[in-house]
């Protein structure tokens, strides 16, 4: 197991160091500049500043000073287009929200994920099972900002209950919804079906004729063997719930990390877009990790080697 | 088995939890502002909260380059000048750090002294005192090579200047020592020397570039970032910058004039989702926001008569037109200068094919006002009259061309009749049979694409066809700058109110130069004439090129002390860039906002900077 986790943080550490690699000469190469603007700064201002930020070095020197400022110092260099902060600073604030954002969205849908797929496969053809899949499969149809655009209007702007803006804790919880219905939905699904599938084994027939309680074969012998497809799916799931939805934040004005993604880009915010990759793919490096430890956990039979 | 799967719930529980315990952290700092919206019995507010914009690149106000930026930074600081309402509502530019705006003493060599005196008892937010030198610092460092902020050039009307960035060949500084001519004589005094009278000098004066900053609190660069480090000197100082989230000023018990402030303390709210604002807005949250969702506008006008407001900014937008793109049909003999003056041709004919009023009222939908010259609406001419009601040389309408609805058919047959000595004509389908496709590129954006459609669709009429390529916003930028492309979408707003922010733009070295005038084949036609004797010079130009004609004629206009002869030689450099067509003017752009109508003392001025400070209860 040790020697297992051990090659799979190389080859984590491997695959961000790729990450790394493409992310930065793909966005040197993309047309533009952090320098540019409507109103054009002239070619000795763009060159004092290009020296100012070590740009005007040939691209594989900025690459190795990049990469080991990172390895010795952790230093993510600063921001090209809001003057003065650290990209480290920029992201750590916005991490913080999306984190508490996507945190709290992730586990509410896993929770009521579970129990909405195990009710309705123990219910399978009954009226509670086609409501909560007519629901879900909606949740799992509709674009979140659709679903945001809509509870924005009806809570926000006609009910007047909850405010519009996702800067304070009251604020959250549209945002929260919004994020949680697709996953929770997903997540009843995916319950449902692998529930079905181990409803019907061998092993909890003859549980129920030793005369087992309905509940205790669920919660004591199905629900754990059909987790397999859920964990599969949260980890990511949770990865990239966590890194914040651009769309979501938008709706909501939630100072998350997600417009970063985006504005970074659009900004050739070099030291940026290279910060929230990195953020971005060691989250999922690690998730996926954490996902393929816990099929272990859940089932010991499964051979991680 | 079952202790595992409890765990794991009982663990996930937990995290739950954990999670949803940190949410009720932060309240307190969030003001919502039903009350603030709801007529308050008193006449003063505690607050007021509004979006201007989503988070500012730089609260520096050397570094500030956008309109958001500006109106934050105006209530922070302080300059020599500073816009404000008269008792009739109007605005003008009165002193603020200074006793008096004075006017400036001619020197022998052209050169204007003016000097300035500061009021008694200016103070930093922090309670040091405010002096002369901070002045001098802050316009050293502002307008130097080491900064290199965007709007650095506003000091380039002050004498030294051009000295301080000029370079040599290999890019180097010439000068590596030169400085503004600017000095504190003493604590309260500062000289500065322009190289050349300005109209707008004393607007400069209440320009965000021009505020003072202190030299001990800017040396490390992210002062500007924290209110912890933030000091500045005006109505408002910052208590509280959630990056992303709100910016809190509070009011500046330190500022000379404390007293007549009447608003408290003023959230800004980050944002830049239009419906967002728009629902903050609408439950009361929100005070005062800067955008509204495009698709809202019309209902919004009939909604809300008295809080959607739309006001006047000096700006134009317009498709710029690469001049080095061929025109001409395929089999041409035409070359050189020839081949430019009928490329002008039917630029300027193909510009008559589009009807503004459609793009204003169908397509941009909020009041803009339809554009046949390129100096935008706003800008005062030599008689305190408007800039482009005096541009072109028809009495019976403004501008180069007429856009009124009635003109809409002559203006298509004379675009025909145009077109036809240089294009195939079938007079059977009404359509040019052989003239070039053209591309039009736009940066992604609904309004942005909605025109160029109408663009495509206007030109199709006459089977020319334009093909849409779309962009996004710095590829773009990059491309259009690079001169890669044949007509771009393309807008301007002014600094100051002078129409000269409208012209230098166009010389040949300009970087805003996006029409390539002066550059590759353009460079070469000789084919524009100048006659500045009228105006006191003795220059005269027949047939020169680019670069003879029209940079000389910017140099001229911008050394010219004689207001009249100034304004006169920049109606001339407007016609001769209207002759050559690579500007279509399509509208004047407007600012739109939302106001709560229980709001009294507001105002904003021509570039879009909104006042709050003197904001009351209605």
């Amino acid at each position: 197991m040790l020697w297992y986790i051990f090659k799979r943080i190389v080859l984590a550490l491997a695959t961000i160091w790729l990450v790394i690699t493409v992310t930065f000469f793909i966005s040197r190469a993309v047309p533009g500049g952090p320098f540019l603007g409507e109103k054009a700064i002239t070619e000795a201002a763009q060159a004092q500043l290009e020296a100012k930020y070590g740009l005007d070095k040939p691209v594989m020197e900025q690459y190795v000073t990049y990469l080991s400022d990172i390895v010795t110092e952790f230093d993510f260099g600063p921001s090209l287009k809001q003057r003065g902060r650290d990209v480290v600073d920029i992201i750590s604030d916005g991490l913080k929200v999306s984190v508490k954002l996507g945190v709290t969205a992730a586990v509410g849908a896993l929770i009521l994920g579970v129990i909405f797929g195990s009710i309705a496969a123990l219910r399978r053809n009954k009226l509670v099972d086609k409501i909560i899949m007519v629901v879900t499969t909606a949740f799992v149809s509709m674009p979140s900002f659709i679903m945001g655009s809509l509870l924005l209007v009806v809570f926000s702007s006609i009910l007047g209950w909850l405010p519009a803006n996702g800067t304070t804790a009251e604020g959250l919880i549209l945002p929260i919804i919004t994020l949680s219905l697709y996953p929770m939905a997903y997540i009843t699904r995916l319950t449902r079906s692998s529930m079905l599938d181990v409803l019907g084994q061998d092993y909890i027939r003859t549980a129920r004729a030793k005369g087992v309680s309905g509940w205790r074969i669920i919660f004591g012998h199905a629900l754990k063997n059909s987790l397999i497809p859920v964990i599969t799916y949260f980890g990511p799931m949770l990865a990239y719930i966590v890194t914040g939805s651009l769309v979501v934040e938008r709706i909501f004005a939630v100072p998350g990390i997600g417009r970063s993604f985006v504005s970074s880009i659009t900004d050739r915010d070099y030291p940026m877009i290279m910060g929230t990759t990195i953020v971005l793919a060691t989250l999922i490096v690690v998730m996926n990790l954490v996902s393929d430890l816990l099929y272990k956990v859940v089932d010991p039979r499964i051979n991680l080697e | 088995m079952k202790k595992i799967v409890s765990l794991l719930l009982a663990l996930t529980m937990v995290f739950c939890l954990a999670a949803c315990g940190e949410e009720p952290a932060p309240s307190g700092t969030n003001t919502p502002g039903a009350e603030g919206s709801e007529a308050p019995t008193s006449t003063t507010l505690d607050s007021m909260s509004v979006c201007l914009a989503s988070e500012p690149d730089s609260l520096d106000p050397a570094l500030n380059s956008t309109v958001d930026g500006a109106t934050m930074v105006s209530h922070l600081f302080s300059g020599l000048a500073k816009w404000a309402q008269d008792e009739n509502g109007n605005l003008v530019i009165a002193p603020e750090c200074a006793e008096e705006l004075v006017e400036g003493v001619v020197n022998e060599d052209g050169t204007i002294t003016y000097t300035y005196t500061l009021k008694d008892g200016l103070k930093w937010s922090d309670g040091e005192p405010l002096t002369a030198q901070d002045f001098v610092f802050s316009w050293q460092r502002a307008a130097s090579p080491e900064l290199s902020a965007d709007y650095c050039y506003m000091f380039e009307v002050v004498d030294g200047y051009a000295e301080m960035w000029e370079t040599d060949a290999d890019g180097n500084y010439v000068n590596p020592d030169a400085q503004l001519n600017v000095q504190a004589t003493d604590d309260k005094t500062i000289v500065v020397t322009l190289a050349n009278a300005v109209a707008y000098w004393n607007e400069l004066l209440a320009f965000p570039t021009y505020f003072p900053v202190r030299e001990d609190v800017v040396g490390d660069e992210a002062w500007a970032t924290d209110a912890d480090t933030y000091v500045c000197n005006g109505p408002y100082t910052m208590t509280a910058w959630e990056h992303d989230s709100v910016i809190t000023l509070t009011k500046n018990e330190n500022y000379f004039d404390a007293d007549s402030i009447l608003l408290p303390e003023l959230k800004c709210y980050l944002s830049d989702d239009a419906n967002n604002m728009l629902t903050n807005f609408e439950n009361g949250t929100w005070q005062l926001i800067d955008d509204v969702p495009t698709n809202e506008i019309k209902a919004l006008e009939t909604e809300y008569p008295d809080e959607y407001i739309v006001t006047g900014q000096i700006g134009t937008y317009y498709a710029s037109w690469n001049i080095n793109a061929s025109l001409l049909p395929e089999g041409s003999t035409l070359t050189g200068a020839e081949a430019e003056a009928a490329e002008s041709e039917i630029r300027n004919a193909l510009s008559l094919l589009l009807d503004r009023n459609y793009i204003c009222e169908d397509i941009a939908q909020a009041g803009q006002v339809p554009a046949s010259s390129f100096v935008a609406m706003g800008m005062t001419d030599a008689d305190g009259s408007e800039f482009y009601q005096n541009a072109g040389d028809s009495d019976d309408y403004y501008g180069y061309y007429d856009t009124s609805a009635e003109a809409t058919t002559s203006n298509f047959e004379q675009a025909v009749e145009t077109l036809k000595k240089y294009y195939d004509y079938d007079e059977a389908t009404g359509m040019f049979t052989n003239a070039p496709t053209m591309t039009y590129l736009y940066n992604t954006g609904e309004a942005h694409q909605a025109i160029g459609e109408y663009i495509q669709s206007a030109f199709a009429v006459v089977g020319i066809t334009v093909n849409l390529e779309n962009q996004e916003w710095n590829t773009f930028l990059n491309t259009r700058k690079e001169g890669n492309y044949t007509i771009a979408r393309n807008g301007w707003l002014a600094d100051y109110n002078d129409p000269i922010s409208f012209l230098d733009m166009w010389t040949t070295i300009s970087g805003n130069n996006d029409c390539q005038f002066g550059k590759g084949d353009h460079a070469a036609d000789a084919m524009y004439s100048i006659d500045l004797t009228p105006y006191g010079y003795d220059i005269v130009v027949e047939n020169g090129t680019w670069a003879e004609t029209y940079d000389v004629l910017i140099s001229t206009i911008k050394s010219c002390t004689d207001n009249e002869a100034r304004y006169g030689m920049m109606h001339l450099a407007e016609d001769i860039l209207m002759s050559t067509g690579c500007i279509t003017p399509l509208y004047f752009y407007t600012d739109i906002y939302m106001l709560d109508s229980g709001i009294n003392g507001f105002y904003c001025n021509p570039l879009g900077y909104k006042y709050f400070m003197y904001c009351t209860a209605a």
